[in-house]
């Protein structure tokens, strides 16, 4: 079942377009969004977050249009970033003290579970935290309230490939629990190990959005690892596009 | 509401702007532009403003499940609620100037502004300016508040100065009416100066709702 629809979703800034951008998220299923720096990534998800104002397009969470419904809708979802800390100097039980307020759903026993999963400290602050930890903790703010779509802005990025695996591992997890998780990198590798749908973007248009089995069958040719692919691929979308600009 | 606010205080603001409160304490001084208060109370309120942008606050406050216009209509609680309470201290100072100490020399020797209802008028005007040009702009982009404080700055300054010459021109001399003299008078302007202030914090909120709801983040 399709939880997020995006369809032709458009976005223009003068140097820089998004260009019909359509895709759907299932519930339980890991969606890797993979492009390089530039592609398109971060717009569309500020996007989908209403973060940014679209200039045409559909998006809809649970049947439900995110125009007009967006407090409703943001309850059920979780965002977290590799990049933003929020409050670096506060504790990270106080942000949690705080935004229980706002979620209904929030639970205090799933809070301190993660808490523990994840090895934080709650007496931290997010300066005192690793890179890596920073991104747990985003996630563990997400999943105290019980979101059930994960919208995750390179979440592996600056962290070390230990980190990184530990992170995908957990993706595992809480895909197992029926939360859908859709997360953005330019890291191929993180799509090798954990994605089960592919959504590639480059220049703003959506090259392929699919299965990874689906994506390994009709667009890999044989001998090609993932990253010769999107390699390959991301090379001919730079030839079409110097070819039509001339 | 009351999350809104309450996240305000707890992550948003900084401890500075509590203690900036007690420059409402400043209609006490005697040979000294008291209005400067209600420009040191802004001061302390756009600190707050510069730390919850490096926080990262807005973005923070816009992945809330809230509305937008309630991310702006808690930044405006929390300042009103910071710009009544030390008002609340200006109005405690003034009355304490008007009644027990309205006849003290050195009050009485002061050239500059007296602490009257038309001082408190003055300082609910600059605080309702700092709410329309600084917090208004600031709801434009979400982020810059240099220029918006930079322009506030000089309409304050122009207006302190105004409000202190005031009284020196013929005519005029009651605008510096000690204890109740005048009273009338200075009722009127107090009620204007609300007037001000609201009207002002108003126009501004409901800029600042519309500003925000368009700007990307």
């Amino acid at each position: 079942m399709s939880i997020v629809k995006v369809c032709n979703l458009r976005k223009s800034y003068p140097s820089f377009e998004l260009d019909n951008v359509s895709f759907s998220l299932e519930a339980g299923r890991i969606t890797g969004f993979i492009g390089r720096n530039g592609a398109g990534k971060t717009t569309t998800i500020k996007s989908i977050l209403n973060l940014v104002h679209p200039d045409g397009g559909e998006i809809e969470y649970f049947d439900t249009p995110l125009h007009g419904n967006e407090a409703a809708i943001k309850k059920r979802i979780g965002y977290s970033t590799g990049t933003i800390n929020w409050y670096p100097r506060k504790k990270i039980k106080d942000i949690a003290d705080v935004m229980k307020d706002f979620y209904d759903s929030w639970d205090e026993n799933i809070y301190r579970q993660y808490l523990k999963l994840f090895n934080l400290d709650e007496e931290k602050s997010a300066i005192q935290l690793s890179e890596g930890m920073k991104v747990k903790c985003n996630l563990l703010f997400a999943l105290s309230h019980g979101a059930e779509v994960l919208i995750l802005d390179e979440p592996t990025s600056g962290l070390d490939p230990f980190s990184r695996d530990e992170l995908l591992e957990l993706f595992e997890k809480i895909k197992g629990e029926g939360v859908a998780i859709f997360f953005s990198t330019h890291i191929i590798t993180d799509i090798e190990k954990c994605a089960d749908d592919i959504l590639y973007i480059s220049h703003g248009r959506i090259i392929a959005a699919m299965p990874k089995d689906e994506f390994q069958q009709k667009c890999m040719n044989d001998g090609e690892t993932l990253e010769d692919t999107f390699l390959r691929m991301e090379r001919n979308e730079r030839a079409e596009r110097s070819e039509i600009n001339g | 509401m009351g999350n809104i606010l309450r996240k305000e205080m707890r992550l948003s603001s900084l401890v500075i702007v509590y203690l900036f409160i007690a420059f409402g304490l400043m209609f006490f001084l005697p040979g000294y532009p008291i209005l400067c208060g209600a420009f040191f109370l802004t001061l302390g309120l756009y600190q707050n403003f510069r730390y919850a942008r490096e926080c990262n606050d807005i973005l923070f406050s816009a992945l809330l499940p809230i509305a937008k216009q309630d991310v702006v209509k808690g930044k405006f609680v929390f300042s009103c609620l910071i710009e009544m309470l030390c008002f609340a201290l200006m109005l405690v100072s003034t009355l304490v100037r008007m009644t027990v100490l309205s006849d003290s020399p050195v009050y009485r020797s002061n050239a500059l502004m007296n602490a009257n209802f038309f001082a408190l008028a003055m300082a609910l005007l600059l605080i309702g300016i700092f709410n329309l040009i600084f917090i208004g702009s600031f709801f434009k982009t979400g982020y810059k508040t240099g220029k918006p404080f930079v322009v506030y700055i000089a309409v304050c300054f122009v207006i302190i100065g105004i409000a202190e010459a005031l009284h020196h021109f013929p005519g005029l001399e009651a605008l510096n009416a000690f204890g109740f003299d005048c009273f009338v008078l200075q009722l009127f302007t107090l009620i204007a100066g609300a007037i001000c202030f609201v009207g002002l914090t108003i126009i501004s909120y409901r800029k600042s709702c519309y500003n925000f709801e368009r700007i990307d983040l």
